[in-house]
C-alpha cells in the first residue's frame, strides 16, 4: 500500500490505529424504547454525538438565513460514543421492552454518509449495497422512508441483512411495502428503476481496510487478488454511476467506502461524473460538505486534503473509519 | 563540693566539644590509628589545659568503662541514637576498634552495630571484614549494608562460597563493587536460584561464558529474575525483534520490562518505525537504535523516536494491556478446551 505517499506524516498514526482495536459506537432503535436507551448509555459514561454536534449549531444567531442545503442532515439518529481516548467497550446489545434490540453496534463513521444525505420525510430511498445492513438500518430509523430499497449482490449478505432487519424493525414496517430486500446486480438499477427514487446510498464494496490488515488469510492486498483488486474501482464507478441513474433529477446521492485509497474514493466518484455526462448526458454536482465536517470535527478525525468528499480517517483518542464519502446532486 | 560538681560538668562538655574539635581537626586519625575512646580521653586532658587539673580528681577511665556512659557520649557528637547491646562492653569495645581500624568512622560504627541486633557483634565484624578482603573501601561496604542489612546474617562460609562461585562466573573483585551496589542480594540469594538463571542464559539463550560475565555485571538485577521469564524476554528479543546477543548484553536489554519493552516496541512497529529482520537480517527502513527505543525517558521516546504524541501513546498502552489480557484469557481457554478433549 502506498498510504504512506498519500498520508505523509499523518500515516504512521493512521496505521497504528488500523492495527489497533476499533472503536464503536451504539445507534439507538428508535423503534424500541429509545428514551431509556439513551439514558442507559449515558449512564455509562458516552453521549449521543450526533446531539452535541448537531445542538451548539442550532443555538447560533444567524438563524434567519435558511442554513446551505449542505448542512441538512438525515434527524432522528441517535449515536452514543464514549468520549475520546476512552477505550470503555458498549456491552452486547439486549431485547428491549418491545421485544426488538436496544441498540446497534456500529463504527460511528458509518453513521455520517446517512447523515450527510439528508433525509426528508416521505423521501423513496435506495440502498444499492446495502449488507451487512448496519446503514440500512439508520436509514429506517431516520423514519423519513416513505419506501426503502435494500439490494446487495451477494444472497449470503443479504440473509445477513434481513437478520438485521427482523432484530431491531416492527414486523408492519418490515413486511409491507416500506422495506424491499433484493439480491440483484446493483450494476443493473440504472435500467432497472432509472429516475426513480429522492435519495440514494452508495456504499460499495471496497478493501475494506481495516480489516485486510489484519487477516492473513485471503487478503484482498496479496499478490494473488491483485486482478480483483485493480478491478475494483471499475466496479465502483459501475455502481456509483447506476445509483445516480436510478437517482430522480434534482435528488441526492451519497458515495462511500471504507478505504483510504483515492482510486477508490475521488477518483471512483470523478469517473462516475464523467461517465454520467458523456454517455448520459446527465450532469451531477458534487456538493460541498465542509460545514457538514466541521459539526463532527470533535468526535472524528478528519484527513484535510481531499479533493472532493470527506474522509475520515482513524486515531487513536478517536479509533472510528477509514469512512470516505461524498455527496451529490442530480441536477434536474 | 557544688564547685566542684560544677566543674565536672564543664569537664564534660569541654571533653565533648574538644572530642568535636579533634575530629575535624584531624581526620587523619581516623583512618589507621586507634581511638578507643581511652586514647581520646587523654588527647583532650592534653588539650583543655588549666580546667582539667582541678578535676584531676575525677578518673576519667572510669566513665570509659561504663557502657552508659560511652552511648551517651557518641549521640551528643553525632546525634545518633543507639540501641541497646547485650554482649560485654569489652567485646563491643574490640569490635568497635577493630572497625575503626578498618577505616569505619564513629557514625558508621554505631549505624552497623544498631542495624542487626539479633547478629553477634563479632559475627558482623567477621563479615565485613569479608567484604573488606573483596577488595572493597569501607564507604561502599557501609552503603551496602545500609542499604541491604540482611548482608550481616551472612556467615562468613556462605560468604566465602558465594565469592569464589561468583569469581568463577567471571566477576572478579573489580566487578564485585558494582555487584555489591546494583544487586546486594546476589550474596543472599539461595544458591540453586542463581544457578537456575545462570543455566537459562546459558543453554536457553545461548549467551557465551563471557557474554554471562558482562550481562551479569551490567545488570545484576537479572540474577533476581525469573528464569522462564527471563528466557521469555530473550525470546521477544531475538526473534521478535530481531535482535541477537551481542547487541542484547550491549543494551541491557534484560533489565528493562516486558511491559515497557512490549509496549514501546509494538507501538513503533505498528506506527510502521519498526520492522523484524527478514531471515537475511534485512529491513525495508532503519530500525531504531535500541538505545533510542529503550534507554530513553518516554518524552524523547515519544518526540525523537516514535515521532508521536503522549496521549495517542496512553491509549495504546491502555489498548495493549487489554490485548495481552484477552490473549492471556483465550489460551488458558484454549488450554481447557484441549485437556477436556484429552479426556474423553
Amino acid at each position: 500500500m502506498t498510504y504512506s505517499v498519500q498520508f505523509g506524516d499523518l500515516w504512521p498514526s493512521i496505521r497504528v490505529s488500523l492495527l489497533s482495536e476499533q472503536k464503536y459506537s451504539a445507534l439507538v432503535n428508535n423503534f424500541d424504547a429509545w428514551d431509556n436507551v439513551s439514558a442507559k448509555l449515558e449512564h455509562l459514561g458516552a453521549k449521543d454525538f450526533v446531539k452535541e454536534a448537531i445542538s451548539p449549531q442550532e443555538l447560533e444567531p444567524e438563524s434567519d438565513l435558511s442554513p446551505p442545503p449542505s448542512l441538512n442532515y438525515s434527524p432522528n439518529l441517535r449515536c452514543f460514543t464514549f468520549p475520546r481516548g476512552d477505550i470503555s467497550r458498549f456491552p452486547p446489545a439486549r431485547l428491549g421492552s418491545l421485544g426488538l434490540m436496544d441498540y446497534y453496534l456500529m463504527d460511528a463513521a458509518s453513521l455520517l454518509p446517512v447523515l450527510a444525505l439528508g433525509l426528508q420525510p416521505g423521501d423513496t430511498v435506495l440502498d444499492l449495497c446495502a449488507a451487512p445492513g448496519g446503514k440500512t438500518l439508520a436509514l429506517l430509523q431516520t423514519g423519513c422512508c416513505r419506501n426503502l430499497a435494500a439490494n446487495d449482490l451477494s444472497t449470503s449478505r443479504t440473509g445477513r441483512l434481513q437478520k438485521v432487519l427482523h432484530s431491531y424493525v416492527p414486523q408492519d414496517i418490515r413486511e409491507g411495502n416500506q422495506v424491499r430486500v433484493t439480491s440483484w446486480d446493483g450494476r443493473r438499477w440504472g435500467e432497472l428503476e432509472g429516475d426513480t427514487y429522492d435519495r440514494v446510498l452508495v456504499d460499495v464494496p471496497c478493501t475494506t481496510d481495516r480489516h485486510s490488515l489484519h487477516e492473513e488469510e485471503n487478503n484482498i492486498f496479496q499478490r494473488s487478488r491483485k486482478k480483483e483488486r485493480q478491478m475494483l474501482p471499475m466496479l465502483q464507478v459501475q455502481l456509483l454511476a447506476a445509483g445516480l441513474l436510478a437517482t430522480k433529477p434534482g435528488g441526492h446521492v451519497v458515495y462511500s467506502t471504507c478505504s483510504l485509497s483515492h482510486l477508490q474514493n475521488e477518483y471512483v466518484v470523478q469517473g462516475a461524473i464523467e461517465l454520467l455526462a458523456n454517455q448520459y448526458s446527465v450532469k451531477v454536482q458534487v456538493e460541498d460538505l465542509s460545514h457538514f465536517r466541521k459539526l463532527f470535527m470533535d468526535t472524528f478525525s478528519f484527513f484535510p486534503s481531499c479533493q472532493v468528499g470527506e474522509l475520515v480517517i482513524p486515531n487513536l483518542m478517536a479509533n472510528f473509519g477509514p469512512m470516505y464519502f461524498c455527496k451529490m446532486h442530480r441536477l434536474p | 563540693m557544688a564547685a566542684l560538681g560544677r566543674q565536672v560538668c564543664d569537664w564534660h562538655r569541654l571533653t565533648a566539644l574538644s572530642w568535636a574539635c579533634l575530629s575535624r581537626r584531624t581526620p587523619h586519625l581516623r583512618e589507621r590509628r586507634r581511638m578507643s575512646p581511652s586514647l581520646f580521653c587523654k588527647l583532650t586532658t592534653v588539650c583543655s589545659g588549666e580546667s582539667l587539673q582541678e578535676s584531676s580528681c575525677v578518673r576519667p577511665k572510669k566513665y570509659v568503662l561504663d557502657p552508659e556512659y560511652s552511648t551517651q557520649l557518641v549521640p551528643c557528637l553525632h546525634g545518633e541514637q543507639r540501641t541497646r547491646v547485650e554482649p560485654k562492653s569489652s567485646e563491643l569495645e574490640k569490635v568497635i576498634s577493630s572497625l575503626q581500624d578498618m577505616g569505619f568512622d564513629e557514625a558508621h560504627v554505631n549505624s552497623l552495630l544498631s542495624m542487626q541486633p539479633t547478629v553477634h557483634p563479632q559475627q558482623l565484624l567477621d563479615i565485613i571484614s569479608e567484604f573488606l578482603l573483596l577488595g572493597l573501601h569501607p564507604e561502599p561496604v557501609f552503603m551496602a549494608m545500609k542499604k541491604s542489612p540482611q548482608l550481616l546474617k551472612l556467615s562468613t562460609v556462605q560468604m566465602k562460597k558465594r565469592s569464589s562461585y561468583l569469581r568463577k562466573l567471571g566477576l572478579g573483585e573489580g566487578k564485585l563493587k558494582s555487584l555489591l551496589h546494583g544487586c546486594p542480594e546476589v550474596f543472599t540469594m539461595r544458591q540453586r536460584d542463581i544457578e537456575s538463571v545462570v543455566k537459562v542464559l546459558k543453554e536457553k539463550c545461548l549467551f557465551t561464558v563471557q557474554q554471562i560475565t558482562e550481562l551479569l555485571h551490567r545488570c545484576p538485577a537479572v540474577f533476581q529474575e525469573d528464569p522462564s521469564k527471563l528466557e521469555y524476554k530473550f525470546q521477544y528479543a531475538y526473534f521478535r525483534m530481531g535482535i541477537k546477543q551481542r547487541d542484547i548484553v550491549r543494551s541491557d536489554f534484560l533489565q528493562y520490562s516486558v511491559t515497557k519493552i512490549k509496549q514501546r516496541h509494538m507501538y513503533l512497529e505498528r506506527l510502521g518505525r519498526y520492522q523484524t529482520p527478514d531471515k537475511k537480517g534485512q529491513t525495508q527502513i532503519p530500525n531504531p537504535l535500541l538505545k533510542d527505543i529503550l534507554r530513553v525517558s518516554e518524552d524523547e521516546f515519544l518526540a525523537r523516536t516514535a515521532c508521536s504524541s503522549a496521549e495517542e501513546f496512553e491509549v495504546f498502552k491502555k489498548l495493549l494491556e487489554r490485548e495481552e489480557e484477552e490473549s492471556e484469557s483465550h489460551v488458558s481457554e484454549e488450554e481447557e478446551e484441549d485437556e477436556e478433549e484429552e479426556e474423553l
